[in-house]
This record gives structure tokens, C-alpha cells and sequence, in this order.
């Protein structure tokens, strides 16, 4: 990481703890800053998505999203998301740990979402590549921010 | 004389009739001017009767009818004019030509004689020439009115036989004029509509069936009418009441133009019966398409049941691989042999597991309808696809790739990839100890196109060839990390393209994976897709 020092926020809409987990050591074994909003289910992100901006709500620098949530799905998130104007310029990504439906996919990219992320079986593959692609993320929104 | 005998011959075979023999009868009360008369009119060959008195002669008049009658005047007892007049006086003879022949030329002979009916007189001696000549022309008309009376007795067997077809018809039966006069109904006719027929006569036919036309007329070397086809119209009873009435017009020609005759036969039952018929017909396809809607929803809610078990299946179990992992690295100095191998079991088992739940998934996307979209696919490019995700498989196992030039079709790209993926996996997957060699080609066949999958692997017995097609059935072992569905996605997806798969093998030398994908038009598809339930 070019720009080590920033702390970046990441939300993440996620029900698997143990996804929390293994996406907190992807991150770490790519020596990113981060600070982490884990919701685990799609009425807790939705409520926290629309709340962005708001006092002691700051927009988050990454929206990472499951497809698969107890309480409603991955896309009601993304909607929630993009009715509110503060997380416009957010970078959103669907973290999924299988191929969606055809008809998913197409309704999460209107809705938002730029990237798609496989969350691969093997633990070294997620810890890598997944963290790559975080880094990857995470350093393309700090240059359309800035 | 021959000559007019033969003559008159001729005559009656030109009017058709057979020439059949009259009856000439001979009066005469001298034997000799009998046999005189007989010798004179033999030439005419027709059947002539003597009688030696007046009264002979009445008594044959009442057993015989004579074309004429020759009749001496001069007789012994009763003579030609009494005669004369008592064969008048008779009914059957009333109208029988008599001859009188007489030697005397009196004026009052002529007038007593004309006055009793006679036609002609002969004077004797008798000229044999005139006499012939006279009864021939009796013959004649004797032919003629024979020929007259059978003509009428003809129409009349014609006129009965009419009568007896309109009667016994068992359709109301009416002829009318073209423009719809009635001229005749037959019997059904009162018991169909009511009226009586006599009431019918002059009336118009459109009083019973509103709507009656007259059958087109075609006008050619000889007018012409058509028939025309049964057609069914509303018909009115005398009480008002309608009913349905199945008509058939048929025009005929007369000398003065045209008659139509109209067949009419009540067709009420046969309407309950359509209706009858269309209702059980409308409440089947009402059943049929709320058993559709049942089906198609269980169907439905059994695919998303499915998809969200082989979803559900993947997560859980690619959370136990991948901290099984995370175990095994962080301990691995801790355990002892066993441990090892436990956690080796664990980490494999899952590992086949979350395979296993993927290719359910994989299953499913194949054999979903109406998810994904035909478009035009490029096999070539297709391929290209497949090979690329299989670089690792291929390099490892140094498998021999061989592609023909594919077609560009239209089909459903996601399908035409699992198809090459799981064909071409397989045969590096379960290869012999030689070097993995792989073809792939196409051909247009009968019902569109044919592609096959030919490898030099390990080969399947006959007997599996069935077997090999169903969800997770495997000929080999775990350790061969198959998951046993991969030719189950295949048969699923070429199903969905509407072809089917089949495989040719011998064991030890590999095998040959054929399967037909239909061409199709846009067209096609879009009505195919239409037609989907839901």
C-alpha cells in the first residue's frame, strides 16, 4: 500500500463471522489500515446505509456486500445505498461465495456495484487474492477521492 | 304394301317403341272376300282377326282391342250398321276405327254409316293398294297412341317414385322458385315447422328460414346452378319458436328456369351436443391449465428449494475448509502423525463437499428454463473460454488439445461452455496412461448441428453408458476427484438446448461424446420461449 497511514472505513454486509474473520486477515496480511463496520444481516446494513453522513455515521471509503443475507438480500442493501447521496462516489463490490443468478449480478451493477468478488474455498487463494483486490479497491477510491 | 309397311316399321324404332303386332279385325259374311282381305293386308304382318258374322265380330270386341275394324255392310242377320252400332255402344270399343265396305255408292248408305261413327268408306271391288294404305295409317295411330299412354304411365311410375323419395326423406324437404316460392314441401315439413302444407304452398320459404338465399347461379354454355354447402341457420316454428337448421340447397333446371330444393333438417340436439362438447372441453383446459399453474409453481419453488440448498451447502462448507486450513497451518508443528491425518481427512472431505455443492449449483443454472438468453454463440470462442479455465488441468497432464473449425449458432453461451468444460474435463480427468488426446468437431447432421468430444482415456463399458448421465453417479473412486455430476450438467444443458448426448466407448481406448444441438431462428426461439410456462 502506497498511502499506508490512512485508515480507511470499510462496510461490510456480511452474516458469516467467520467471513468477518478471514476478511479482517486478508486485509492485515495486505498491511492495510482499516476500520471495520460488520453488519450480519440486511436489515442492519440497510438501517446503517441510509444513516451515512449523518453525526457519527461517516461515509464509508468501501462497501463490501454479500449477496446471500438473512433479512432481505444483497441488492435491498445496494438500493438503500444509492438513495443516499453521501455514498454516491463510494465504491461498492459484491462479495459472494458463488456464481449469483444472471438476473442478480445484472440488478446489483444498477444498482452500484462495480466489482464482483469470488470468495474462494481455499484459505491462502481468499487471504491473497481477496486482499488484493480489497487493496486494489480501496487504493482506486482514494485516487477518485482525492 | 311393303314399302309403307317397312316404312312404318322404321317410324315406331325412331320413336323408341317397340314394333309390336295391332289387331286388325275382318267382318265379312262371304268366306272367299275373308280370304280376299286376309291375302291383301298380309304384307302389313300384323295380326288380323276374322268374323264370318256381326256377331263374331261383337263377341271378339269384347275380348280384343282392334287398331281397326274392317266391316262388310251387307251382312245376313245383323248387318255392318247394326253392328256398327252395337260396337259403339260399347265403352272399350267406343273409339275404334271402323272401315265399311260396300259395293253400293248411296248417299244414304254414307250418311247412316258416318252417323255411326265410321271413318272411311271402301268401295268394292276392293283395290288392294287403298286398302293397305287405309289400314296402315290405322296401325300408326294405334302405334302412336300406345306410345302416348306409355309415356304417361312412365311419368306417372316417375312422378310416384318423386313423391316417394320427397316422402320418405327424413329431412323437411321444399321446393321453392329461385326466389324462394314455395311449389312443394313433403310431410316432415308440417311436423317440423307446424304448418300444414297446404298453407305453405305460395308462401315464402324465408317464412321459416328468415335468412334462406338462393344457391349462386353460374351462367355458361348452359345455365347452371351450384349447390351450395350445408350451412347451418336460425328456422322459425309456426309458434315462433327458433331452432338451428342445418340447410342444403340443391337447384335443378325445368323448362322455365330454375327450382331449388331445399333440404332442412332440425339440428338442435346436434348444437346441445357441440356446446355440450365445448363446455367439457373449456372446463378440461380450465383443469389443464390450473394443474399447469400447480406444477409450475411447485416446480418453481422446488428449483429456488434446490438453489438455496446447494447455496447453503457451499458456505458453511467452505467456512470448515478454509479454517481446517487455517488449523493445519497454524498447528502444524504441534501434531503428532494422527492428527495429521485427521485434519487431512477434514480438509479433503470438505473440499470434495463444497464440489460437490457447486456442481448441483452448476446443474441447476443448466437445467433452469428461461434464465438465460439465446443469442448468437460462437463455439470457437466458447472454446477458447473453456480451454483457458482448464490451462492448469491441461499443462499439468500435458493434454494434446485438437479444435476443427466450429460453427456460429444460436444457443445459449453459459450452456455451450459447461458442455466443452465438463466434455473436455473429463477426458483429461479419467485419461489412460498415454498422453491425453482430445478432438473436438462438428458436423451439420439431419436435425442441426453435431459436435463431438473424442478422447484416447480410459473408455466406458456399454452397460454404464446410461448410468454415467445421472446426478452424482461415478464410475471411479473418490481419489479421482470427480464429483459424478459433470456429465449430468451436460445431459441437462443440451436437454435445455433442445439436442440430446450420447457417447460412443470402447474400454482401454476411449471415448467418443457426441451431441446434437437443433438450428434454430430467432423466430423459433422467441415462440419457444413464449410457449414456457410462467
Amino acid at each position: 500500500m502506497a498511502k499506508s497511514s490512512q485508515v480507511f472505513r470499510i462496510f461490510l454486509a456480511e452474516d458469516n463471522a467467520a467471513d468477518v474473520v478471514l476478511v479482517r486477515e486478508a486485509l492485515d496480511r495486505h498491511s492495510i489500515s482499516y476500520e471495520l463496520m460488520a453488519y450480519p444481516n440486511a436489515q442492519a446494513a440497510i438501517l446503517a446505509a441510509e444513516r451515512c453522513g449523518s453525526d457519527g455515521y461517516p461515509a464509508p471509503n468501501l462497501m463490501l456486500v454479500d449477496l446471500n443475507l438473512p433479512w432481505g438480500h444483497g441488492c435491498n442493501v445496494l438500493e438503500a445505498a444509492s438513495k443516499n447521496p453521501v455514498l454516491n462516489s463510494v465504491r461498492k463490490a459484491i462479495l459472494s461465495s458463488f456464481v449469483g443468478s444472471p438476473s442478480d449480478v445484472e440488478t446489483a451493477r444498477r444498482l452500484g456495484a462495480t466489482s464482483f468478488i469470488m470468495k474462494p474455498a481455499n484459505l491462502e487463494e481468499f487471504l491473497d487474492d481477496v486482499g488484493r483486490q480489497l487493496a486494489h479497491l480501496l487504493e482506486s477510491s482514494e485516487a477518485a477521492s482525492s | 304394301m311393303k314399302t309403307a309397311a317397312s316404312a312404318s316399321l322404321n317410324n315406331s324404332h325412331a320413336t323408341g317403341l317397340r314394333p309390336e303386332k295391332v289387331k286388325i279385325l275382318a267382318v265379312d259374311d262371304d268366306r272367299d272376300n275373308l280370304l280376299a282381305l286376309q291375302a291383301i293386308l298380309e304384307p302389313l304382318q300384323q295380326d288380323l282377326m276374322l268374323a264370318e258374322s256381326g256377331t263374331d265380330a261383337l263377341r271378339l270386341c269384347l275380348d280384343h282391342d282392334f287398331a281397326a275394324i274392317l266391316l262388310d255392310v251387307r251382312m245376313p242377320e245383323l248387318d255392318g250398321f247394326e253392328t256398327a252400332e252395337l260396337i259403339r255402344s260399347r265403352k272399350r270399343s267406343l273409339h275404334t276405327p271402323i272401315l265399311f265396305l260396300t259395293a253400293y255408292r248411296s248417299d244414304e248408305q254414307l250418311f247412316r254409316g258416318y252417323d255411326l261413327g265410321a271413318v272411311d268408306f271402301l268401295f268394292k271391288p276392293i283395290v288392294p293398294e287403298v286398302l293397305q294404305s287405309k289400314v296402315n295409317v290405322f296401325v300408326q295411330l294405334s302405334w302412336s297412341e300406345l306410345l302416348v299412354r306409355r309415356q304417361a304411365e312412365e311419368l306417372a311410375r316417375t312422378e310416384r317414385t318423386f313423391r316417394a323419395v320427397l316422402e320418405g326423406a327424413p329431412d323437411a324437404m321444399v321446393i321453392t322458385s329461385t326466389s324462394g316460392d314455395i311449389q312443394l314441401a313433403n310431410s316432415r315439413t308440417d311436423t317440423m315447422f307446424g304448418h300444414s302444407r297446404e298453407a305453405l304452398l305460395g308462401t315464402n320459404i324465408r317464412n321459416l328460414i328468415p335468412e334462406w338465399t338462393c344457391p349462386e347461379l353460374i351462367s355458361g354454355g348452359i345455365a347452371m346452378l351450384r349447390g351450395a354447402p350445408e350451412t347451418r341457420l336460425p328456422a322459425t316454428r309456426k309458434d315462433g319458436s327458433p331452432f338451428p337448421a342445418e340447410i342444403t340447397c340443391s337447384p335443378f333446371g325445368v323448362a322455365e328456369g330454375f327450382l331449388v330444393t331445399t333440404a332442412i333438417r332440425d339440428a338442435t340436439t346436434q348444437v346441445e351436443a357441440e356446446e355440450r362438447i365445448t363446455r367439457i372441453n373449456q372446463e378440461l383446459e380450465k383443469r389443464v391449465a390450473e394443474r399447469t399453474i400447480e406444477l409450475t409453481r411447485s416446480n418453481e419453488a422446488l428449483r429456488q428449494f434446490a438453489w438455496a440448498a446447494s447455496h447453503d451447502l457451499q458456505e458453511p462448507i467452505r467456512t470448515v475448509l478454509s479454517y481446517s486450513q487455517w488449523l493445519s497451518q497454524s498447528v502444524t508443528d504441534e501434531l503428532d502423525e494422527k492428527q495429521t491425518i485427521m485434519l487431512r481427512f477434514i480438509e479433503q472431505h470438505a473440499s470434495r463437499m463444497h464440489q460437490l455443492a457447486g456442481g448441483l449449483q452448476q446443474y441447476i443454472v443448466a437445467s433452469e428454463a428461461g434464465q438465460q438468453a439465446w443469442t448468437t454463440v460462437d463455439c470457437n470462442v466458447a472454446l477458447k473460454t473453456v480451454l483457458s479455465t482448464l490451462q492448469e488441468n491441461i499443462k499439468e497432464s500435458g493434454a494434446v488439445i485438437e479444435c476443427d473449425h466450429l460453427p456460429v449458432i444460436l444457443s445459449i453461451e453459459v450452456l455451450m461452455v459447461q458442455l466443452f468444460k465438463n466434455l473436455i474435463s473429463n477426458g483429461i480427468k479419467y485419461r489412460s496412461s498415454e498422453t491425453p488426446r482430445i478432438h473436438i468437431s462438428s458436423s451439420r447432421g439431419e436435425d442441426g448441428w453435431v459436435f463431438s468430444v473424442r478422447d484416447n482415456g480410459l473408455g466406458i463399458e456399454p452397460k454404464y453408458f446410461e448410468y454415467i448421465f445421472g446426478v452424482f453417479k461415478r464410475l471411479h473412486a473418490v481419489d479421482h476427484s470427480g464429483t459424478g455430476i459433470g456429465l449430468a450438467i451436460c445431459k441437462a444443458a443440451v436437454e435445455r438446448l433442445g439436442g440430446r448426448i450420447w457417447l460412443e466407448s470402447t474400454p482401454g481406448s476411449g471415448s467418443v461424446f457426441y451431441f446434437c444441438h437443433p438450428e434454430l431462428t430467432h423466430g423459433e426461439i422467441e415462440s419457444s420461449v413464449s410457449n414456457l410456462p410462467g
